[in-house]
């Protein structure tokens, strides 16, 4: 009988229990497992793998995935990096907040809220983190659509 | 509401801190009863220069996100690049990069060390401290060429070997750092000042470190026993010898012990990979190109788990790149460690996570000297740095 991964078991767990929800998956090396899953049962799939144990939210990725942006959760359980994908529609980037699962999220979905517009729902304090008092709402700096120039041009406003 | 409940703002500029950062509390009496944390003021935009520079200059750009953790950015950033390569890199260069990454850790810790003495009012502990501190900076400059910024790696190696005349002086060192190491956990353990400033406060639970998501020294100093290096080994560590250091105390304390007890780890692991450094190349050659992918690495730097991801697209600049600095996954657990403390105690329980703002705040695209009235185009920079190169 092959042995099996506590990499390769994970994945056929998710599969099994959330089926056409996990959209894709693939152990990419030992100890990395990337698994990309439906918007909808996100906050469902989040609760269940920490369960299981992966409590420890290492940071969330913000990105640009063609026609929309995905938030990726970098969930750590003994020494398997779980990297959790979602996305988002660009017309109407939002997802639920998953603060009351993993309370150590609340920074990092500021942090996402700021660089890419995503609006997480249910989250305490969406106020910027890290953009200035000042700064324009519906810029988005990590966007692709918002070049280095349009950030110089705001800089040099806010010099004035 | 009562009348003794007050709110006041410490920061971004304010004598306790060494970096601009903001902390608005809300006070009763003396004690804190809520905070509220603010960010961004040394932010330079590091993500988005990642996405317009090609891999090789990308070297330079992650060393600079933080001059204090500049080798832990920099090996996370080659780790990553490497693996999305699928190179493997010569045994000899790996040890080498132990080695500079824990010369960095004991500079760091020491760095740390003095500081906290310095916010509990223990100026002369934070004087020694720094004397010592200069050894392993030598030691350092001597390895690379430069005290802190080291530019010691390539994608596919190191850029500088060891020369066999550096390892009695390596050595030499070591046992300096070794018994100083030990000198301040007597003193630690025994002096009243630290005893008097340190036990008991700053208490982060080892549930609310697990749920708060803490790192590194901060979350073992509460019994979270997690160290990237022990669980996801890269370089040399899966064949060198050491212990993670946790402690129960779960306050600044015990952050301090975990840190001296690390000290002593670093010297224990600088004398293996310097007495076991293998023979061979330093670096291979590297494609300029990275294939299409994404990858997550992880670098246990010195002040906790550092976790850098790349997606590539198959040409020379990455598609997108993301930094998350350990002090970013510290700071829910500082609020937690504040409230119900007394403001007294504010500065070192700020201090006790070593904050590192220049690593945290890198994301957004924002003039670090946007206050002042000058400012230096590239080029002008680029003219200065060429005319003091010609000196």
């Amino acid at each position: 009988m092959a042995i099996v991964s506590k990499e390769q078991e994970l994945v056929a767990d998710l599969k099994q229990r959330f089926g056409d929800k996990i959209t894709e998956s693939a152990v990419q090396r030992p100890r990395r497992v990337f698994v990309a899953i439906l918007p909808d049962s996100l906050t469902e799939v989040i609760k269940y793998v920490s369960e299981k144990g992966y409590r420890h939210l290492s940071t969330m990725t913000g990105l640009e995935l063609g026609q929309t942006y995905g938030v990726i959760y970098h969930l750590i359980e003994g020494n398997v990096v779980l990297s959790l994908k979602t996305n988002t529609l660009k017309s109407d980037a939002r997802l639920p907040t998953i603060v009351s699962i993993i309370p150590g999220a609340e920074l990092y979905e500021r942090e996402v809220h700021d660089m890419f517009g995503i609006v997480f729902e249910g989250h305490p304090d969406l106020s910027p983190l890290i953009l200035p008092e000042k700064w324009p709402s519906g810029l988005y700096p990590l966007r692709k659509e918002c070049k280095i120039e349009a950030i110089k041009a705001e800089l040099e406003k806010a010099k004035e | 509401m009562s009348e003794s409940i007050f709110t006041v703002p410490v920061g971004p500029q304010h004598p306790a801190f060494k970096e601009p950062e903001n902390v608005t509390l809300t006070l009763d009496g003396e004690q804190v009863i809520d905070a509220k944390i603010r960010l961004g003021y040394v932010h330079r935009g590091a993500e988005k220069a990642f996405e317009n520079r090609t891999y090789v200059q990308n070297l330079y750009l992650v060393e600079r996100i933080c001059g204090i953790c500049a080798m832990a950015h920099q090996l996370c950033y080659v780790n990553n690049i490497e693996t999305l390569l699928g190179i493997g890199v010569p045994p000899r260069a790996k040890y080498i990069r132990t080695i500079i990454a824990e010369l960095e850790r004991i500079h760091s810790h020491l760095l740390w060390l003095g500081v906290a003495a310095h916010e509990i009012g223990f100026d002369t502990l934070f004087m020694y401290v720094w004397q010592d501190r200069e050894v392993a900076l030598d030691l350092m400059e001597r390895l690379t060429g430069n005290r802190v910024l080291h530019a010691a790696n390539t994608i596919g190696g190191v850029r500088r070997d060891i020369t066999s005349d550096m390892i009695p002086r390596i050595k030499k060192g070591l046992a300096h750092l070794g018994e100083r190491t030990e000198y301040y956990k007597k003193i630690a353990l025994a002096e009243k000042t630290i005893a008097k400033r340190a036990v008991g406060v700053g208490i982060l639970k080892t549930q609310d470190a697990i749920s708060l998501c803490a790192v590194g020294p901060t979350a073992r100093a509460s019994n979270v026993n997690r160290d990237v290096r022990e669980y996801d080994p890269y370089s040399a560590y899966d064949e060198i010898p050491f212990d993670v250091v946790t402690s129960d105390g779960c306050d600044v304390a015990a952050r301090i012990m975990v840190r001296i007890g690390e000290l002593e780890q670093c010297v224990r692991i600088l004398e293996y990979a310097a007495g076991n450094l293998p023979q061979g190349p330093i670096s291979i050659r590297a494609p300029r190109s990275v294939p299409a992918g994404e990858n997550v690495s992880l670098v246990e730097a010195p002040r906790g788990e550092d976790i850098h991801y790349c997606k590539s697209n198959g040409s020379d600049r990455p598609e997108r790149y993301k930094v998350r600095a350990p002090t970013l996954a510290n700071w829910a657990s500082m609020r937690k460690m504040l409230i119900g403390g007394s403001m007294a105690d504010v500065p070192i329980v700020l201090a006790a996570i070593d904050p590192c703002m220049s690593c945290t705040d890198r994301v957004a695209f924002v003039d670090a000297e946007s206050g002042k009235t000058w400012a230096w185009s590239y080029e002008q920079l680029k003219k200065y740095a060429q005319k003091r190169s010609e000196r």
